[in-house]
């Protein structure tokens, strides 16, 4: 197994998913827009647990709360959730069909989103479910070309 | 693994609980601000491109067409405003009959919105005048149609403004029609706020236009906030539940006014 530096690639992929993360969108689209972060996150561990692990979640999810001006900690209790969530299952999904990932991350998606909304309520804060679906299939469909680049990566260091 | 789940979990916890009931990270999240308002300035290229070539692709004809017309509605504003102009001054003769202070004059300052809050439940934006244009905390915000909201946070640069359909914000209103006082809050939707507390014996109907009542002195008397857009009373409940639609275009506009009031004094730098 090859030792690849993948310093880079990740913290290139991290400023990207920021600067998209804060493109404006007006009103309803705001809901629809994938959380890059998340995805990116989700790319690493699920092909590198082993270097972006529970303390990679831990520090996007920090870097998500200062960015969406969220409570600190809040982005972090879910983006740990779902890093483990990846990292039990990375054995068995890093050998499977695009398709099968997209489906996973449409799942992973859904779950994150049904976290917020878990929280939001204990929070009193106004709840919607409406877009769930619509931006899980807009999160599956920006994850497409961002597994190809880390899957590159992926097969360079096996 | 799980261990250092756990332990991630429980940061995240007295983060959450820090964060929550202390005000211990808010001068940190205001140096941030520093590093984000650049990446927001970089986020804003595409859309700055794409008005780039709209107006450098768009033909004679139709910027012809489209000047003939601004030249018609400026007319058209122009008589208004002379007819305002005389109800203002018949407004300071009754109020001067009275014996009532006079209304304060405004002045604005035209400003750009440069970034958006990515997070659909928080309710800000960024704008591209901060201290150095005078800008301060509390100041008043508003678009072509209505009142926006109010500034947060002020930079060397650039300020923060919380929008009126933020969850957070509470304005006094009042009804033009006949002067009824109430508050109303943001429901982090941008086309929905809604009016508190208010007891179904009151006379209030669907349509009523709603302005700003200046209790509280942080916003000027008379700006237009919103329509009553449906009444209903939930059984058993004492208040109505009622739905104002917001006049501002909250989610679309992009140049705003800064309302700089003639007494602040020292703010009248910032007035044009």
């Amino acid at each position: 197994m090859k030792k690849i530096s993948t310093a880079q690639p990740v913290l290139a992929m991290l400023l990207g998913a920021i600067i998209l993360q804060l493109i404006p969108v007006s009103g309803e689209w705001l809901a629809w827009k994938p959380n890059f972060l998340l995805l990116v996150m989700i790319a690493w561990v699920l092909y590198f647990p082993d270097r972006y692990g529970i303390e990679f979640s831990v520090v996007v999810g920090i870097s998500a709360d200062l960015l969406f001006s969220s409570t600190l900690g809040y982005h972090v209790l879910i983006f740990t959730i779902c890093g483990l969530i990846v990292i039990f299952f990375h054995r068995v999904i890093a050998y499977l069909h695009m398709g099968h990932r997209v489906v996973l991350v449409f799942l992973l998606v859904i779950v994150v989103e049904l976290l917020k909304a878990m929280m939001n309520s204990l929070g009193d804060i106004p709840v919607f479910l409406k877009h769930i679906p619509y931006l899980a299939v807009i999160s599956s469909l920006f994850w497409v070309p961002l597994d190809k680049v880390v899957n590159r990566f992926y097969l360079r260091h096996k | 693994m799980v261990r250092k789940a756990f332990f991630a979990v429980l940061l995240a916890t007295l983060l959450i609980t820090l964060d929550s009931y202390t005000p211990w990270f808010e001068s940190f999240r205001g140096h941030l601000s520093k590093v984000t308002v650049p990446l927001q300035l970089i986020s804003n290229f595409p859309s700055r491109i794409g008005a780039w070539v709209d107006l450098n692709t768009t033909s004679r004809t139709i910027l012809e067409q489209k000047n003939a017309s601004l030249e018609k509605e400026r007319l058209i504003l122009l008589g208004k405003l002379q007819r305002k102009a005389e109800l203002a001054a018949e407004n300071l003769r009754l109020r001067q009959l009275l014996n009532a202070s006079e209304l304060l004059m405004d002045s604005v300052l035209v400003t750009e919105v440069i970034g958006i809050s990515p997070n659909p439940l928080n309710h800000r934006v960024t704008i591209d005048r901060g201290a150095d244009d005078a800008v301060y905390v509390g100041q008043p915000v508003l678009d072509a149609e209505g009142l926006m909201g109010q500034i947060t946070h002020v930079y060397k640069n650039y300020s923060q403004v919380l929008l009126i359909t933020d969850l957070n914000h509470a304005l006094p209103v009042q009804v033009l029609r006949n002067g009824l006082r109430s508050i109303v809050e943001g429901t982090s939707d941008y086309h929905e706020m809604s009016l508190r507390f208010v007891s179904p014996t009151v006379d209030i109907a669907e349509g009523d236009q709603l302005v700003s009542s200046g209790l509280g002195g942080r916003f000027p008397v008379g700006y237009p906030v919103g329509t009553v857009a449906e009444i209903s009373q939930r059984p058993g409940e004492k208040f109505m539940d009622i739905k104002v639609i917001p006049l501002a275009k909250l989610d679309r506009s992009k140049h705003l006014l800064l309302v700089f009031r003639l007494q602040d004094g020292d703010q009248s730098k910032g007035g044009k």
